[in-house]
Parts: C-alpha cells; sequence; structure tokens
C-alpha cells in the first residue's frame, strides 16, 4: 500500500477506527459515509483520506481494531483463572459487560458486519474460530475426568454460533438490554456438550446473581 | 424451485429469484425478470409497484417454501420422537437447498446485502424455526431449568453451520452435514449423549 505521510499519527488513526465502529454501530453500515463518520468524529476529511482510501477499506481496519479490543479484554479477565470453566464464566462475563457498556461496538462487529460483505465476514469468521479454539479446551478438562464421553468434533462451532446467534438477535433488535444477563444461559450451553447435562445445569445455578 | 401454481405471478417471483440469484441485485433488471417469467411490462407494472417489491415477495414466497419443506417432514413424522422429527425436517431443508445451490446462496448468503427490508424477513422466517425446535422441551432431561433462550442457540448454531456450508461453495453438499447438523439442534435440549444417538440415527 502506498505509503501515506499522516498515517504515522496513530492517535488520529485510532480517532477514526473509534469513530467507525461507533457511527457503523449506530447508523448501520449501509447508512455510513465518510461524510457522517467525519461529523461524528469532528475531524476533517483530509485526516480521513490521509489514512484510508474508502469507507470500506476504514471499516475493514476498523473491524480488526474492535475485535483485538474485544479479545484483550477477554485475555485479561480469563488470566486470573487457572481452570477452563473459571476462564470461561469470566471470559463470557467481561464479553458481555464490554456489549453492555458499548452496545455500538456490538452491532457494528456482529450485526453490521453481514452488509459490509464477504471481506469482513471473513475477519468475523476468523475471529470465531479463534472462539472456538478456546472453547473446544474444554475437550481436554472433560477428559481427564472419570466417565465424561467425548464430545463430537462439531462441538466448538455449535456453541459459539449459538452464543453467536443470542447476541447477534438481542442486538439487531436494537434494544439489546442487560446482555450480562445472559452469562447463566451461555454457561449452560457452553459446558453442555463437553460435561453434559448435569454439570451444564450446575454451572447455570452457580452463574446466576 | 416448484411453485404450487404457474400463475403469472408465480412465473415473475421465481424469475426474479433466478435472475438475481445468477447475476446479482444491482444487475438484475425487470427487463430479464419479464423476459424470462414470459409476462408483458404493463403485466408486471400491475402487479408489482418496482423491483424492490417484487424482489421482497419473492424472497417472502421463497422463505415460505423454505420454511414449509421443513414443516412438512416434521409434521409428517409426528409419531416418531421429537428427536427424529427434527432429523425429518432439516434432511428436508437441506434436501432442497442442495437442489437448489444458486437460490440458496441467495437466501442465506447473498441477501445480506440486499437490505435491511430483506434481513429483517430472513431473521423472522428463522425465528419460525423456533417452535419446531422448542418442542423439544418437552424431550428434554429437567426441561423446566432449561435456559430460556434454548430454542435459538439450537437454530441459531444449526443455521450458522448451513450457512458457512453454502458460503464456502458447498450447497449441492448440503445433505452431507445431516448428522452434525442434528446433533447440533439437538443438543442444547438432550444433552451430548442422546443428541449423539440422535446423530447416529440419522
Amino acid at each position: 500500500m502506498e505509503r501515506r505521510p499522516h498515517s504515522l499519527n496513530p492517535a488520529k488513526r485510532d480517532r477514526i477506527l473509534d469513530g467507525m465502529l461507533e457511527t457503523v454501530g449506530t447508523d448501520g453500515y449501509e447508512s455510513t459515509s465518510v461524510r457522517s463518520l467525519l461529523a461524528r468524529t469532528g475531524l476533517y476529511r483530509q485526516a480521513f483520506y490521509d489514512n484510508f482510501s474508502s469507507k470500506e477499506e476504514c471499516f475493514l481496519a476498523a473491524y480488526d481494531a474492535g475485535v483485538a479490543r474485544v479479545e484483550a479484554v477477554l485475555r485479561s479477565a480469563v488470566d486470573g483463572e487457572s481452570a477452563w470453566r473459571g476462564q470461561l464464566r469470566a471470559g463470557l462475563a467481561a464479553l458481555l459487560d464490554l456489549l453492555d457498556t458499548e452496545p455500538a461496538l456490538g452491532r457494528a462487529l456482529l450485526v453490521e458486519v453481514h452488509p459490509a460483505g464477504a471481506a469482513a465476514l471473513a475477519k468475523r469468521d476468523a475471529a470465531m474460530l479463534r472462539a472456538q479454539a478456546f472453547l473446544d479446551r474444554g475437550r481436554a478438562e472433560a477428559a481427564a475426568l472419570p466417565d465424561t464421553p467425548e464430545a463430537p468434533r462439531i462441538a466448538p462451532e455449535a456453541v459459539a454460533s449459538g452464543i453467536h446467534v443470542v447476541l447477534h438477535s438481542r442486538l439487531a433488535a436494537g434494544k439489546p438490554g442487560e446482555l450480562r444477563r445472559l452469562l447463566p444461559e451461555f454457561m449452560f450451553v457452553a459446558v453442555l456438550p463437553y460435561f453434559g447435562s448435569e454439570a451444564a445445569h450446575a454451572e447455570m445455578r452457580a452463574a446466576r446473581p | 424451485m416448484s411453485y404450487p401454481a404457474d400463475s403469472p405471478r408465480e412465473r415473475v417471483l421465481e424469475a426474479m429469484l433466478r435472475v438475481v440469484a445468477a447475476e446479482g441485485y444491482a444487475a438484475a433488471t425487470i427487463g430479464a425478470v419479464i423476459e424470462r417469467a414470459d409476462v408483458s411490462r404493463a403485466e408486471f407494472d400491475a402487479m408489482f409497484a418496482s423491483k424492490d417489491l417484487c424482489f421482497l415477495a419473492a424472497y417472502d414466497a421463497l422463505l415460505d417454501i423454505l420454511v414449509g419443506a421443513f414443516r412438512e417432514a416434521y409434521e409428517a413424522a409426528a409419531e416418531e420422537s421429537w428427536s427424529a422429527r427434527m432429523t425429518a425436517g432439516l434432511r428436508a431443508l437441506l434436501e432442497l437447498l442442495a437442489a437448489e445451490a444458486e437460490i440458496a446462496r441467495l437466501a442465506l448468503v447473498d441477501i445480506a446485502a440486499i437490505g435491511e427490508d430483506a434481513r429483517y424477513r430472513y431473521r423472522l422466517a428463522m425465528d419460525r424455526f423456533l417452535s419446531f425446535t422448542e418442542e423439544g422441551r418437552a424431550a428434554a432431561p429437567g426441561a423446566a431449568a432449561l435456559p430460556e433462550e434454548t430454542a435459538r442457540f439450537a437454530v441459531g448454531s444449526g443455521e450458522a453451520m448451513v450457512f458457512a456450508e453454502i458460503r464456502a461453495g458447498r450447497a449441492a453438499e448440503l445433505p452431507a452435514i445431516l448428522p452434525d447438523l442434528v446433533f447440533t439442534v439437538t443438543m442444547p435440549y438432550l444433552g451430548p449423549e442422546r443428541a449423539k444417538e440422535a446423530m447416529r440415527e440419522v
């Protein structure tokens, strides 16, 4: 890519990326234009074009930045826990808290990624695969227990997409409400394929406030 | 996709889907649709005020056919267990999508780029699967304590699998994922052990 002088101004670039996620999450991808983005961020046209050549290019960069933020939040939440189920609970709680605090971020990453098209969806898929890899660590932990049958290969994909679709439906409806209240149900579905019904019900009860 | 009758309206709806599936929404013209449907422009205008409205009507009809294929097979298996009914419904749906791979891609994947009205219809159609799926609660251990969102977990994870296959260009091979799909959709209700049995019975 052509080197542009002001792209060496990372603070301004970050402001544009944050503004892009906020604008797309609030107005929708199709209604967002470079003009509406500039209006929201208070930046000048030149600042945008110093960094990006189009709305599409900017959104893809913003998508990467948004996913990186979410994953950083998850990593730091999971850090203090050693067992998979504890990590799962801490990670999901942190994710839901973040989405409650910043619903526009959630809408941009989960809902508006569809109209944004194939390149954005490929980034979403890559993030989902990383989430699945984490979820599937439940397999090794369950295998250490006696009498726990192995979950089929499809389990992490089923769990990740089940959680994803519930979040998507809440965010797409525009009134996500308190997503944090979904934590017990998410614990249930994530633990279920690896540890079975009894453990899943126990995790659901334990995660209730 | 076979429509129940071959009226001019139905020919236009089917032609609209096929033209959009082949050429993309932006490139699809009313001219191409009426030619394919063998109706005059005046007949088209008498039925639909615009390309957009015609497409939405066609998409509604398509979603009815897809949900209908599932429902018919599910209901025909009324005497069987819930997981067998789900298997029957999913098999019918996958076979229909596989037989019409181009239309399948339009219905589930390309639709996202056609606008909010179309996406809204897609989400409503997915919601129509919730009630069949929720009948699994009666078959579930500890039914009362299952998550409220169980049906959405089940439908959503199944939907994501089908979506991924179609997007990867494997719509024609969709029936091959039936065992995994049955596991995915029944597991939230039945737990992994019984869902694996349902998967083996496919």
